[in-house]
């Protein structure tokens, strides 16, 4: 038995998926789980989320962009 | 809540929506001993008797002029069944302000009795027949032809001038924008409000409370900083009764000129306590001196109107408030919105949620658009607040449209909210690698007691704990492979 420590991610399988590639990059995932649950690195999540949410705006069309 | 509640308008209240006034709860807080002082005093009595619903209203008119108590069985008999649970929670309200006192007389087994308090029903009687000299409706001052004291436009112009600046100060505080400043009492109350606060030594900063606080109406906004200055009140060893006394008073009183005569009220007979409140009240705008020694005030349209339903804020066009009340934006489907206005505040309030782009004498053209609506997020304010805001200032024009907010862009506001949480995450541990299955249901089973599982697979045979329940777990653990190997 182990404990591993971590953070739970609880996500669409979109963003799931956005995820996995930006693991392919630079990895930290520590453990695939489910399609909506991944468990990171602990100290990896604020910068997960700000690259998430970069590649999310790519996504979205903007009236001013 | 208020703000649908000034949606529907005031007279589509019923009894049954009827939302009680946030004063209510904080006196129904205080000691029976407070409340009964604060009765001795007619203007009290009259000013709380406005807050009360229309229902409770209705039982203190019913009661007033008896002058023994009646069989609780009595007044039931009145109430149709319906009606039973709103005649109930109203005669709970009174009796926690102590106004109605029931009489439960347990040798004689008789029905309870209702009554109004004492005091209440002679101070009360007195506020509507008049008489008595105890002064609680303010002493005017004695005429002083040296200096004419103000006209109500002038008072007027002075208490949108101090509300604004507050409220500007708190809108602005993020853009670096230098305005003028509130004083230190007023920064201070904004401060203990948890409207604005500091970060790491730097200039006051408003909160998300703060931005929720801008949408609300004028009146909540007032009461909502008056209930602080109450609680301060408490701290700064201030004589509450005192304090609310001369709230009340405040709110009875007679605005600028009455019958051609100018009214002022004398400062003398106030209590120390009350001349000690004069200040800060004239920085929130309440009042108005003409000098900070001065032995005389008026009060202003803000805290003539505490305790009524008009306006806290003048309505003559001049001052560009006058679209207040009447509602001044016109939000199309296509997500533009138009806004009659050429007051910099409301401006400055539209911009917290909606990307402007023109400005025109009377009107600002904007559009409610994602990045707008994002950055109110990120500012805490909630999609629902935005949408109350735009139900509560629509202009009346607006008024025709059922639903009055195009159900697309208060559909979008919600999307936009809900595309900011499509992550959760949750810091702990995840446990794996077990050596039976026996073994994993045994450690998750003692997991599921303390209420600290997360996620499960019974399939890979692990699961995530919360962090504050590794600890107990390790230690189940622990014990466990101890006992065996020991054993």
């Amino acid at each position: 038995m182990k404990a591993i420590k971590g953070i739970l991610l609880t996500c669409d399988s979109a963003v799931k998926q956005i995820l996995l590639t930006m693991n392919e990059k630079e990895s930290f995932i520590i453990e695939d789980l489910d399609d909506f649950h991944l468990v990171i690195k602990a100290d990896e999540e604020y910068r997960v989320r700000r690259e998430l949410e970069t590649e999310l705006e790519k996504n979205t069309y903007s009236l001013e962009g | 809540m208020s703000s649908t509640k000034a949606a529907k308008g005031r007279d589509a209240k019923t009894p049954a929506e009827h939302v009680p006034h946030p004063l209510l709860p904080f006196l129904q807080s205080q000691s029976q001993n407070t409340l009964t002082r604060l009765y001795q005093r007619p203007s009290a009595c009259l000013s709380i008797f406005r807050l009360l619903g229309p229902l409770e209203r209705q039982l203190v008119m019913n009661l007033l002029w008896l002058e023994s108590a009646i069989p609780s069985l009595t007044m039931a008999a009145w109430v149709t069944p319906e009606g039973k649970i709103l005649y109930d929670s109203s005669l709970l309200v009174l009796s926690r302000l102590h106004i109605v006192t029931n009489l439960l007389n347990p040798a004689t087994k008789q029905s309870p009795k209702l009554n109004l308090n004492t005091t209440f029903k002679t101070s009360f009687r007195q506020a509507i027949t008049g008489g008595g000299t105890s002064g609680s409706f303010g002493v005017p001052a004695a005429k002083d032809d040296k200096h004419p004291s103000s006209g109500v436009e002038a008072l007027d112009a002075f208490a949108v001038e101090r509300w604004e600046t507050i409220l500007h100060y708190m809108v602005s505080s993020g853009t670096g924008q230098v305005l003028a400043k509130p004083s230190a009492g007023v920064l201070y109350l904004l401060q203990r409000s948890r409207l604005m606060a500091t970060s790491h030594g730097s200039a006051l900063q408003i909160t998300s409370a703060g931005f929720q606080f801008l949408l609300h109406s004028p009146h909540d906004q007032l009461w909502q900083l008056l209930l602080q200055y109450l609680h301060m009140a408490e701290e700064r060893q201030m004589d509450l009764v005192e304090v609310l006394s001369f709230l009340f008073m405040l709110s009875t009183m007679d605005l600028g000129r009455v019958r051609n005569c100018n009214v002022e009220y004398s400062a003398e007979s106030l209590s120390d306590t009350q001349k000690a409140m004069l200040e800060d009240l004239r920085d929130y705008g309440l009042i108005w001196q003409r000098k900070a020694s001065s032995r005389r005030f008026s009060p202003t349209r803000l805290s003539t109107t505490l305790t009524s339903s008009l306006p806290p804020l003048p309505t003559s066009a001049s001052t560009g408030t006058g679209t207040q009340d009447q509602g001044f934006i016109v939000l199309e489907t296509n997500y533009r919105l138009y806004a009659y206005t050429d007051n910099p505040l409301q401006t400055a309030v539209l911009n917290l949620f909606a990307a402007l782009k023109y400005r025109f004498q009377n009107l600002v053209v904007g559009a409610v658009t994602r990045d707008s609506v994002r950055k109110a997020l990120a500012n805490g304010i909630t999609a629902d607040q935005i949408i109350s805001y735009l139900a509560a200032h629509a202009h009346p024009q607006m008024r025709k449209n059922n639903p009055l907010i195009p159900v697309t862009v208060q559909d979008q506001i919600r999307l936009w909210e809900l595309e900011r949480n499509r992550l959760k995450s949750e810091e702990g541990y995840l446990y794996t690698a077990f050596a039976s299955q026996a073994d994993y249901e045994y450690v998750l089973n003692y997991a599921k007691q303390l209420g600290v599982v997360v996620w499960e697979s019974p399939a890979k045979r692990c699961f995530f704990g919360s962090l504050e329940g590794h600890a107990n777990i390790r230690g189940f653990i622990e014990r466990r492979t101890g006992g065996g190997g020991g054993g």
